[in-house]
Protein backbone atom coordinates (compact mmCIF):
# COMPACT_ATOMS: atom_id res chain seq x y z
CA UNK A 1 0.00 0.00 0.00
CA UNK A 2 2.75 2.42 0.98
CA UNK A 3 4.77 1.41 -2.05
CA UNK A 4 1.84 1.98 -4.35
CA UNK A 5 1.81 5.54 -3.14
CA UNK A 6 5.52 5.63 -3.76
CA UNK A 7 6.74 5.79 -0.18
CA UNK A 8 10.21 4.34 -0.05
CA UNK A 9 12.12 4.39 3.18
CA UNK A 10 15.66 5.03 1.82
CA UNK A 11 14.34 7.82 -0.41
CA UNK A 12 12.63 9.36 2.58
CA UNK A 13 15.89 9.32 4.50
CA UNK A 14 17.73 10.82 1.53
CA UNK A 15 15.15 13.62 1.28
CA UNK A 16 15.51 14.28 5.00
CA UNK A 17 19.29 14.39 4.78
CA UNK A 18 19.04 16.61 1.71
CA UNK A 19 16.78 19.03 3.48
CA UNK A 20 18.98 19.21 6.57
CA UNK A 21 22.04 19.74 4.36
CA UNK A 22 20.27 22.44 2.40
CA UNK A 23 19.17 24.09 5.64
CA UNK A 24 22.70 24.00 7.00
CA UNK A 25 24.27 25.34 3.82
CA UNK A 26 21.73 28.09 3.38
CA UNK A 27 21.99 29.01 7.06
CA UNK A 28 25.76 29.20 7.06
CA UNK A 29 26.34 30.75 3.67
CA UNK A 30 23.21 32.75 2.98
CA UNK A 31 20.94 33.55 5.91
CA UNK A 32 23.65 34.29 8.42
CA UNK A 33 25.80 36.65 6.31
CA UNK A 34 22.78 38.35 4.78
CA UNK A 35 21.03 38.86 8.09
CA UNK A 36 24.29 40.08 9.62
CA UNK A 37 24.83 42.56 6.82
CA UNK A 38 21.20 43.68 7.01
CA UNK A 39 21.48 44.24 10.75
CA UNK A 40 24.73 46.06 10.22
CA UNK A 41 23.11 48.25 7.62
CA UNK A 42 20.15 48.95 9.87
CA UNK A 43 22.54 49.88 12.69
CA UNK A 44 24.55 52.03 10.35
CA UNK A 45 21.47 53.83 9.11
CA UNK A 46 20.19 54.32 12.64
CA UNK A 47 23.55 55.70 13.70
CA UNK A 48 23.83 58.01 10.72
CA UNK A 49 20.31 59.28 11.28
CA UNK A 50 21.14 59.99 14.91
CA UNK A 51 24.39 61.63 13.86
CA UNK A 52 22.55 63.72 11.28
CA UNK A 53 20.04 64.79 13.90
CA UNK A 54 22.82 65.67 16.26
CA UNK A 55 24.67 67.57 13.56
CA UNK A 56 21.49 69.42 12.70
CA UNK A 57 20.95 70.31 16.34
CA UNK A 58 24.55 71.36 16.65
CA UNK A 59 24.32 73.45 13.52
CA UNK A 60 21.17 75.08 14.85
CA UNK A 61 22.75 75.79 18.20
CA UNK A 62 25.95 77.09 16.61
CA UNK A 63 23.85 79.22 14.31
CA UNK A 64 22.17 80.59 17.39
CA UNK A 65 25.53 81.19 19.01
CA UNK A 66 26.77 83.00 15.93
CA UNK A 67 23.62 85.06 15.86
CA UNK A 68 24.12 85.83 19.51
CA UNK A 69 27.72 86.82 18.89
CA UNK A 70 26.67 88.95 16.00
CA UNK A 71 24.07 90.67 18.08
CA UNK A 72 26.60 91.12 20.84
CA UNK A 73 29.05 92.62 18.36
CA UNK A 74 26.35 94.83 16.98
CA UNK A 75 25.46 96.00 20.44
CA UNK A 76 29.14 96.49 21.26
CA UNK A 77 29.63 98.49 18.09
CA UNK A 78 26.60 100.59 18.88
CA UNK A 79 27.92 101.13 22.36
CA UNK A 80 31.36 102.14 21.05
CA UNK A 81 29.75 104.44 18.56
CA UNK A 82 27.64 106.03 21.25
CA UNK A 83 30.68 106.33 23.43
CA UNK A 84 32.65 107.94 20.63
CA UNK A 85 29.79 110.27 19.85
CA UNK A 86 29.51 111.17 23.50
CA UNK A 87 33.24 111.71 23.76
CA UNK A 88 33.19 113.87 20.67
CA UNK A 89 30.35 115.89 22.05
CA UNK A 90 32.08 116.31 25.36
CA UNK A 91 35.32 117.23 23.63
CA UNK A 92 33.54 119.76 21.50
CA UNK A 93 31.81 121.23 24.50
CA UNK A 94 35.05 121.34 26.43
CA UNK A 95 36.84 122.92 23.52
CA UNK A 96 34.11 125.43 23.07
CA UNK A 97 34.14 126.22 26.76
CA UNK A 98 37.83 126.61 26.73
CA UNK A 99 37.69 128.80 23.66
CA UNK A 100 35.02 130.87 25.22
CA UNK A 101 37.03 131.20 28.41
CA UNK A 102 40.12 132.07 26.47
CA UNK A 103 38.22 134.61 24.51
CA UNK A 104 36.83 135.98 27.69
CA UNK A 105 40.25 136.19 29.33
CA UNK A 106 41.49 137.79 26.18
CA UNK A 107 38.71 140.31 26.18
CA UNK A 108 39.01 141.04 29.89
CA UNK A 109 42.75 141.34 29.59
CA UNK A 110 42.28 143.63 26.66
CA UNK A 111 39.74 145.57 28.59
CA UNK A 112 42.02 145.94 31.62
CA UNK A 113 44.85 146.88 29.30
CA UNK A 114 42.66 149.52 27.75
CA UNK A 115 41.59 150.70 31.16
CA UNK A 116 45.18 150.89 32.28
CA UNK A 117 46.19 152.73 29.13
CA UNK A 118 43.32 155.12 29.59
CA UNK A 119 44.16 155.65 33.23
CA UNK A 120 47.77 156.30 32.30
CA UNK A 121 46.63 158.61 29.55
CA UNK A 122 44.33 160.44 31.88
CA UNK A 123 47.09 160.67 34.49
CA UNK A 124 49.40 162.09 31.89
CA UNK A 125 46.76 164.40 30.63
CA UNK A 126 46.05 165.42 34.15
CA UNK A 127 49.74 166.10 34.81
CA UNK A 128 50.15 167.97 31.60
CA UNK A 129 46.84 169.70 32.03
CA UNK A 130 47.98 171.16 35.42
CA UNK A 131 51.05 172.66 33.88
CA UNK A 132 49.08 173.75 30.92
CA UNK A 133 46.46 175.35 33.06
CA UNK A 134 49.07 177.13 35.16
CA UNK A 135 50.75 178.33 32.08
CA UNK A 136 47.45 179.40 30.68
CA UNK A 137 46.43 181.10 33.86
CA UNK A 138 49.78 182.82 34.12
CA UNK A 139 49.29 183.96 30.64
CA UNK A 140 45.81 185.15 31.31
CA UNK A 141 46.37 186.72 34.57
CA UNK A 142 49.86 187.79 34.02
CA UNK A 143 50.21 187.74 37.62
CA UNK A 144 51.80 185.60 40.04
CA UNK A 145 49.95 183.99 42.69
CA UNK A 146 51.51 182.20 45.52
CA UNK A 147 52.21 178.70 44.80
CA UNK A 148 49.85 177.30 47.38
CA UNK A 149 46.94 179.23 46.04
CA UNK A 150 47.76 178.00 42.64
CA UNK A 151 47.83 174.44 43.59
CA UNK A 152 44.48 174.69 45.30
CA UNK A 153 43.01 176.39 42.36
CA UNK A 154 44.37 173.76 40.03
CA UNK A 155 43.05 170.97 42.16
CA UNK A 156 39.72 172.63 42.16
CA UNK A 157 39.78 172.99 38.42
CA UNK A 158 40.82 169.34 37.99
CA UNK A 159 38.15 168.24 40.31
CA UNK A 160 35.67 170.02 38.23
CA UNK A 161 37.26 168.72 35.05
CA UNK A 162 37.21 165.18 36.35
CA UNK A 163 33.66 165.34 37.41
CA UNK A 164 32.95 166.81 34.06
CA UNK A 165 34.72 164.04 32.20
CA UNK A 166 33.02 161.40 34.32
CA UNK A 167 29.69 162.96 34.12
CA UNK B 1 -1.62 53.73 -29.28
CA UNK B 2 0.50 54.13 -32.41
CA UNK B 3 -0.11 52.24 -35.59
CA UNK B 4 3.03 50.16 -34.84
CA UNK B 5 1.57 48.98 -31.57
CA UNK B 6 -1.73 48.26 -33.32
CA UNK B 7 0.00 46.19 -35.92
CA UNK B 8 1.92 44.34 -33.24
CA UNK B 9 -1.27 43.54 -31.33
CA UNK B 10 -2.89 42.31 -34.50
CA UNK B 11 0.08 40.08 -35.30
CA UNK B 12 0.05 38.71 -31.77
CA UNK B 13 -3.63 37.87 -32.03
CA UNK B 14 -3.08 36.14 -35.36
CA UNK B 15 -0.14 34.24 -33.94
CA UNK B 16 -2.08 33.06 -30.90
CA UNK B 17 -5.00 32.09 -33.11
CA UNK B 18 -2.69 30.12 -35.42
CA UNK B 19 -1.25 28.35 -32.41
CA UNK B 20 -4.74 27.59 -31.24
CA UNK B 21 -5.66 26.05 -34.60
CA UNK B 22 -2.44 24.07 -34.68
CA UNK B 23 -3.10 22.92 -31.14
CA UNK B 24 -6.58 21.81 -32.00
CA UNK B 25 -5.38 19.93 -35.06
CA UNK B 26 -2.47 18.15 -33.43
CA UNK B 27 -4.02 17.60 -30.04
CA UNK B 28 -6.35 14.90 -28.81
CA UNK B 29 -9.42 17.05 -29.29
CA UNK B 30 -8.67 17.44 -32.99
CA UNK B 31 -7.75 13.78 -33.26
CA UNK B 32 -11.26 12.76 -32.31
CA UNK B 33 -12.46 14.02 -35.68
CA UNK B 34 -10.18 11.87 -37.79
CA UNK B 35 -10.09 8.83 -35.54
CA UNK B 36 -11.00 5.67 -37.43
CA UNK B 37 -14.36 4.09 -36.63
CA UNK B 38 -12.73 0.86 -35.49
CA UNK B 39 -10.70 2.68 -32.90
CA UNK B 40 -13.78 4.52 -31.76
CA UNK B 41 -15.67 1.32 -31.31
CA UNK B 42 -12.76 -0.26 -29.49
CA UNK B 43 -13.05 2.64 -27.02
CA UNK B 44 -9.52 3.81 -27.58
CA UNK B 45 -8.57 7.34 -26.67
CA UNK B 46 -7.87 9.54 -29.65
CA UNK B 47 -4.22 10.61 -29.75
CA UNK B 48 -2.63 13.46 -31.61
CA UNK B 49 0.33 12.75 -33.87
CA UNK B 50 2.96 14.20 -31.53
CA UNK B 51 1.89 13.78 -27.97
CA UNK B 52 0.88 10.35 -26.73
CA UNK B 53 -1.70 9.83 -24.05
CA UNK B 54 0.02 10.78 -20.80
CA UNK B 55 0.61 8.12 -18.23
CA UNK B 56 0.99 9.20 -14.67
CA UNK B 57 2.39 6.83 -12.11
CA UNK B 58 2.19 7.89 -8.52
CA UNK B 59 5.56 6.45 -7.44
CA UNK B 60 8.65 8.20 -8.64
CA UNK B 61 10.55 6.37 -11.34
CA UNK B 62 13.95 4.92 -10.61
CA UNK B 63 16.57 6.38 -12.88
CA UNK B 64 19.81 5.10 -11.40
CA UNK B 65 21.31 2.59 -10.93
CA UNK B 66 20.60 0.99 -14.29
CA UNK B 67 19.67 -2.44 -12.92
CA UNK B 68 16.99 -0.85 -10.76
CA UNK B 69 15.72 1.14 -13.71
CA UNK B 70 15.33 -2.04 -15.72
CA UNK B 71 13.61 -3.68 -12.81
CA UNK B 72 11.23 -0.75 -12.65
CA UNK B 73 10.47 -1.09 -16.36
CA UNK B 74 9.70 -4.76 -15.88
CA UNK B 75 7.42 -3.86 -13.01
CA UNK B 76 5.61 -1.31 -15.16
CA UNK B 77 5.02 -3.86 -17.91
CA UNK B 78 3.74 -6.42 -15.44
CA UNK B 79 1.45 -3.85 -13.89
CA UNK B 80 0.06 -2.85 -17.26
CA UNK B 81 -0.50 -6.43 -18.20
CA UNK B 82 -2.38 -7.01 -15.00
CA UNK B 83 -4.53 -3.97 -15.67
CA UNK B 84 -5.36 -5.04 -19.20
CA UNK B 85 -5.64 -8.79 -18.97
CA UNK B 86 -6.35 -9.45 -15.32
CA UNK B 87 -4.32 -11.17 -12.64
CA UNK B 88 -4.75 -14.66 -14.16
CA UNK B 89 -2.68 -13.83 -17.24
CA UNK B 90 0.44 -13.03 -15.22
CA UNK B 91 3.33 -15.44 -14.99
CA UNK B 92 4.73 -16.20 -11.56
CA UNK B 93 7.64 -13.88 -12.16
CA UNK B 94 5.34 -11.06 -13.17
CA UNK B 95 3.06 -11.68 -10.20
CA UNK B 96 6.06 -11.52 -7.91
CA UNK B 97 7.02 -8.22 -9.54
CA UNK B 98 3.58 -6.72 -9.00
CA UNK B 99 3.52 -7.95 -5.43
CA UNK B 100 6.97 -6.56 -4.69
CA UNK B 101 6.00 -3.10 -5.87
CA UNK B 102 7.97 -0.51 -7.81
CA UNK B 103 10.95 -0.48 -5.53
CA UNK B 104 12.76 -3.72 -4.96
CA UNK B 105 13.41 -4.18 -1.31
CA UNK B 106 13.12 -1.45 1.26
CA UNK B 107 16.75 -0.69 1.86
CA UNK B 108 18.34 -0.13 -1.52
CA UNK B 109 19.29 3.43 -2.26
CA UNK B 110 17.56 4.46 -5.47
CA UNK B 111 18.14 7.62 -7.44
CA UNK B 112 14.66 8.49 -8.62
CA UNK B 113 13.83 11.19 -11.12
CA UNK B 114 12.15 13.24 -8.40
CA UNK B 115 15.25 13.01 -6.26
CA UNK B 116 17.36 14.24 -9.17
CA UNK B 117 14.97 17.11 -9.64
CA UNK B 118 15.10 18.01 -5.95
CA UNK B 119 18.89 18.01 -6.16
CA UNK B 120 18.70 20.32 -9.12
CA UNK B 121 16.37 22.63 -7.22
CA UNK B 122 18.60 22.55 -4.14
CA UNK B 123 21.65 23.25 -6.25
CA UNK B 124 19.96 26.22 -7.88
CA UNK B 125 18.86 27.53 -4.51
CA UNK B 126 22.32 27.20 -3.04
CA UNK B 127 23.93 28.77 -6.10
CA UNK B 128 21.54 31.69 -6.10
CA UNK B 129 21.65 32.38 -2.39
CA UNK B 130 25.27 31.61 -1.69
CA UNK B 131 26.41 33.66 -4.69
CA UNK B 132 24.09 36.45 -3.59
CA UNK B 133 25.37 36.35 -0.03
CA UNK B 134 29.01 35.84 -0.89
CA UNK B 135 31.06 38.84 0.15
CA UNK B 136 27.85 40.53 1.26
CA UNK B 137 28.39 44.24 1.27
CA UNK B 138 26.65 47.13 2.98
CA UNK B 139 25.92 48.56 -0.43
CA UNK B 140 24.46 45.52 -2.18
CA UNK B 141 24.86 44.44 -5.78
CA UNK B 142 21.93 43.24 -7.88
CA UNK B 143 22.03 39.60 -6.87
CA UNK B 144 22.53 40.50 -3.24
CA UNK B 145 19.57 42.87 -3.39
CA UNK B 146 17.42 40.08 -4.77
CA UNK B 147 18.52 37.62 -2.11
CA UNK B 148 18.03 40.23 0.59
CA UNK B 149 14.57 40.95 -0.72
CA UNK B 150 13.63 37.28 -0.43
CA UNK B 151 15.18 36.84 2.99
CA UNK B 152 13.75 40.04 4.38
CA UNK B 153 10.30 39.21 3.06
CA UNK B 154 10.41 35.81 4.74
CA UNK B 155 11.79 37.30 7.94
CA UNK B 156 8.94 39.82 8.04
CA UNK B 157 6.53 36.95 7.48
CA UNK B 158 7.97 35.07 10.47
CA UNK B 159 8.14 38.21 12.59
CA UNK B 160 4.50 38.88 11.88
CA UNK B 161 3.53 35.61 13.56
CA UNK B 162 5.98 35.12 16.43
CA UNK B 163 7.39 38.59 17.03
CA UNK B 164 10.88 39.97 16.58
CA UNK B 165 12.69 38.09 19.34
CA UNK B 166 11.72 34.58 18.33
CA UNK B 167 11.75 35.24 14.59
CA UNK B 168 15.50 34.73 14.29
CA UNK B 169 15.22 31.31 15.91
CA UNK B 170 12.43 30.06 13.64
CA UNK B 171 13.47 31.83 10.48
CA UNK B 172 16.03 29.39 8.96
CA UNK B 173 13.75 26.37 8.97
CA UNK B 174 10.66 28.25 7.82
CA UNK B 175 12.55 30.03 5.05
CA UNK B 176 14.19 26.84 3.84
CA UNK B 177 10.87 25.00 3.75
CA UNK B 178 9.34 27.84 1.77
CA UNK B 179 12.19 28.12 -0.70
CA UNK B 180 12.57 24.38 -1.14
CA UNK B 181 8.89 23.80 -1.83
CA UNK B 182 8.62 26.75 -4.18
CA UNK B 183 11.76 25.99 -6.14
CA UNK B 184 10.78 22.37 -6.50
CA UNK B 185 7.37 23.35 -7.80
CA UNK B 186 8.66 25.96 -10.22
CA UNK B 187 11.57 23.97 -11.53
CA UNK B 188 9.09 21.29 -12.60
CA UNK B 189 7.60 23.74 -15.07
CA UNK B 190 10.77 23.83 -17.14
CA UNK B 191 10.05 22.40 -20.58
CA UNK B 192 13.01 20.02 -20.33
CA UNK B 193 11.16 18.00 -17.72
CA UNK B 194 8.80 16.17 -20.04
CA UNK B 195 11.36 16.15 -22.85
CA UNK B 196 14.29 14.18 -21.44
CA UNK B 197 14.02 10.53 -20.53
CA UNK B 198 14.67 6.92 -21.34
CA UNK B 199 12.81 5.71 -24.40
CA UNK B 200 11.11 2.42 -24.84
CA UNK B 201 9.85 2.15 -28.39
CA UNK B 202 8.71 5.52 -29.59
CA UNK B 203 7.87 7.22 -26.34
CA UNK B 204 9.59 8.16 -23.12
CA UNK B 205 8.88 5.54 -20.51
CA UNK B 206 10.97 6.99 -17.69
CA UNK B 207 11.63 10.69 -17.45
CA UNK B 208 14.99 11.79 -16.22
CA UNK B 209 13.45 14.55 -14.14
CA UNK B 210 10.11 14.93 -12.44
CA UNK B 211 8.90 17.61 -9.99
CA UNK B 212 9.90 16.42 -6.52
CA UNK B 213 6.56 17.34 -5.00
CA UNK B 214 4.93 14.52 -6.96
CA UNK B 215 6.99 12.01 -5.02
CA UNK B 216 5.29 11.25 -1.72
CA UNK B 217 8.66 10.94 0.00
CA UNK B 218 9.49 14.60 -0.41
CA UNK B 219 6.34 16.04 1.22
CA UNK B 220 6.56 13.34 3.87
CA UNK B 221 10.15 14.26 4.64
CA UNK B 222 9.20 17.92 4.89
CA UNK B 223 6.23 17.06 7.07
CA UNK B 224 8.54 15.11 9.37
CA UNK B 225 10.93 18.06 9.51
CA UNK B 226 8.02 20.34 10.30
CA UNK B 227 6.71 17.94 12.98
CA UNK B 228 10.09 17.50 14.67
CA UNK B 229 10.71 21.24 14.50
CA UNK B 230 7.39 22.07 16.14
CA UNK B 231 7.77 19.51 18.92
CA UNK B 232 11.39 20.54 19.49
CA UNK B 233 10.38 24.18 19.88
CA UNK B 234 7.62 23.18 22.28
CA UNK B 235 10.06 21.29 24.49
CA UNK B 236 12.70 23.96 24.21
CA UNK B 237 10.34 26.76 25.23
CA UNK B 238 8.29 24.95 27.86
CA UNK B 239 10.58 22.14 28.97
CA UNK B 240 9.02 18.90 30.05
CA UNK B 241 5.87 20.87 30.83
CA UNK B 242 5.10 20.81 27.13
CA UNK B 243 3.88 17.23 27.62
CA UNK B 244 1.06 18.40 29.89
CA UNK B 245 -0.61 19.59 26.70
CA UNK B 246 -1.22 15.95 25.87
CA UNK B 247 -1.23 14.37 29.32
CA UNK B 248 -3.36 16.80 31.25
CA UNK B 249 -2.38 15.88 34.78
CA UNK B 250 -3.81 19.09 36.23
CA UNK B 251 -7.24 18.22 34.85
CA UNK B 252 -7.00 14.69 36.25
CA UNK B 253 -6.17 16.01 39.73
CA UNK B 254 -8.97 18.53 39.64
CA UNK B 255 -11.35 15.89 38.32
CA UNK B 256 -10.55 13.45 41.13
CA UNK B 257 -10.83 16.23 43.70
CA UNK B 258 -14.23 17.18 42.29
CA UNK B 259 -15.30 13.56 42.36
CA UNK B 260 -14.35 13.26 46.04
CA UNK B 261 -16.34 16.38 46.81
CA UNK B 262 -19.23 14.96 44.77
CA UNK B 263 -19.20 17.81 42.26
CA UNK B 264 -20.05 15.69 39.29
CA UNK B 265 -20.26 18.35 36.60
CA UNK B 266 -16.79 19.65 37.37
CA UNK B 267 -15.47 16.12 37.63
CA UNK B 268 -16.97 15.25 34.26
CA UNK B 269 -15.46 18.32 32.58
CA UNK B 270 -12.00 17.73 34.00
CA UNK B 271 -11.93 14.01 33.36
CA UNK B 272 -13.16 14.63 29.83
CA UNK B 273 -10.30 17.08 29.42
CA UNK B 274 -7.82 14.46 30.63
CA UNK B 275 -9.15 11.42 28.83
CA UNK B 276 -10.38 12.99 25.62
CA UNK B 277 -8.95 16.45 24.87
CA UNK B 278 -5.37 15.51 25.75
CA UNK B 279 -5.24 12.48 23.46
CA UNK B 280 -7.06 14.48 20.81
CA UNK B 281 -4.30 17.08 20.92
CA UNK B 282 -1.68 14.38 20.54
CA UNK B 283 -3.62 12.83 17.71
CA UNK B 284 -3.95 16.15 15.91
CA UNK B 285 -0.17 16.58 15.99
CA UNK B 286 0.16 13.27 14.18
CA UNK B 287 -2.62 14.02 11.75
CA UNK B 288 -0.75 17.13 10.69
CA UNK B 289 1.93 14.86 9.30
CA UNK B 290 -0.58 13.29 6.96
CA UNK B 291 -2.32 16.51 6.03
CA UNK B 292 0.99 18.22 5.31
CA UNK B 293 2.12 15.33 3.15
CA UNK B 294 -1.02 14.88 1.13
CA UNK B 295 -1.72 18.57 0.66
CA UNK B 296 1.61 19.19 -1.00
CA UNK B 297 1.70 15.85 -2.80
CA UNK B 298 -1.84 16.28 -4.08
CA UNK B 299 -1.30 19.80 -5.31
CA UNK B 300 1.95 19.02 -7.04
CA UNK B 301 0.65 15.84 -8.64
CA UNK B 302 -2.51 17.56 -9.75
CA UNK B 303 -0.39 20.30 -11.27
CA UNK B 304 1.73 17.79 -13.13
CA UNK B 305 -1.34 15.99 -14.44
CA UNK B 306 -2.95 19.27 -15.42
CA UNK B 307 0.09 20.29 -17.43
CA UNK B 308 0.29 16.90 -19.13
CA UNK B 309 -3.42 16.73 -19.89
CA UNK B 310 -3.61 20.29 -21.16
CA UNK B 311 -0.65 19.60 -23.43
CA UNK B 312 -2.28 16.41 -24.60
CA UNK B 313 -5.68 17.92 -25.35
CA UNK B 314 -4.71 21.20 -26.95
CA UNK B 315 -0.94 21.48 -27.32
CA UNK B 316 0.81 24.88 -27.47
CA UNK B 317 -2.07 26.93 -26.19
CA UNK B 318 -3.87 25.40 -23.22
CA UNK B 319 -0.64 24.90 -21.34
CA UNK B 320 0.01 28.65 -21.16
CA UNK B 321 -2.84 29.29 -18.76
CA UNK B 322 -2.00 26.17 -16.78
CA UNK B 323 1.58 27.35 -16.39
CA UNK B 324 0.42 30.65 -14.94
CA UNK B 325 -1.79 28.76 -12.57
CA UNK B 326 1.01 26.40 -11.59
CA UNK B 327 3.36 29.28 -10.81
CA UNK B 328 0.74 30.59 -8.43
CA UNK B 329 0.09 27.15 -6.94
CA UNK B 330 3.80 26.61 -6.34
CA UNK B 331 4.05 29.89 -4.48
CA UNK B 332 0.89 29.32 -2.50
CA UNK B 333 1.77 25.76 -1.50
CA UNK B 334 5.17 26.94 -0.33
CA UNK B 335 3.50 29.70 1.66
CA UNK B 336 1.00 27.28 3.16
CA UNK B 337 3.61 24.69 4.12
CA UNK B 338 5.92 27.27 5.66
CA UNK B 339 3.05 29.28 7.17
CA UNK B 340 1.38 26.29 8.81
CA UNK B 341 4.68 25.12 10.25
CA UNK B 342 5.20 28.61 11.57
CA UNK B 343 1.76 28.82 13.12
CA UNK B 344 2.00 25.36 14.67
CA UNK B 345 5.39 26.28 16.09
CA UNK B 346 3.95 29.51 17.48
CA UNK B 347 1.11 27.55 19.11
CA UNK B 348 3.51 24.96 20.54
CA UNK B 349 5.56 27.70 22.19
CA UNK B 350 2.59 29.11 24.13
CA UNK B 351 2.19 27.71 27.64
CA UNK B 352 -1.23 26.05 27.71
CA UNK B 353 -1.72 25.84 31.47
CA UNK B 354 -2.85 29.45 31.37
CA UNK B 355 -5.60 28.71 28.89
CA UNK B 356 -6.81 25.67 30.84
CA UNK B 357 -8.43 27.57 33.69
Amino acid sequence: MLETLGIHFPSLIIYLVNFVLLLGLLYLFAYKPILRIMDERADRIRDSLAAADQARAEAASSHEAIEEQLNEARREGQRLLDQAREAARRFRDEEMDRARQEAETFVSRARSDIQRERDAAIEEVRANFGDLAITAAERVLRRTLDRQAHQDLIAQVLEEGESLSRG
Amino acid sequence: MGSGAKRFTLLAIIFVFALFVAGLMTGAIGAVFYQSDEDKEAGLTAEGPFIPKPEVHLPAQTVFPKSEREYYLEFLEAEEKERELGEEALSDHERALVDDGPFRGNFTILITNTLLSSWLASLLLILLFVLGARKAKLVPGRLQTFVELAIEGLLKFVEGVVGRQRARMLFPVIATIFLFVMFNAWIGLLPIYPAIGFMTGDHIQIHLLRPAGTDMNMPLALALVSFVFVEYLGFRMLGIGYLTKFVRIGSLKRGVADLVRLRFLGAFQNLLDFFFVGPLEAFSELVRLISFTFRLFGNMTAGEILVLVSAFLVPFIATIGVYGLELLVGFIQALIFAGLTLVFAAIAMIPHDAEAH
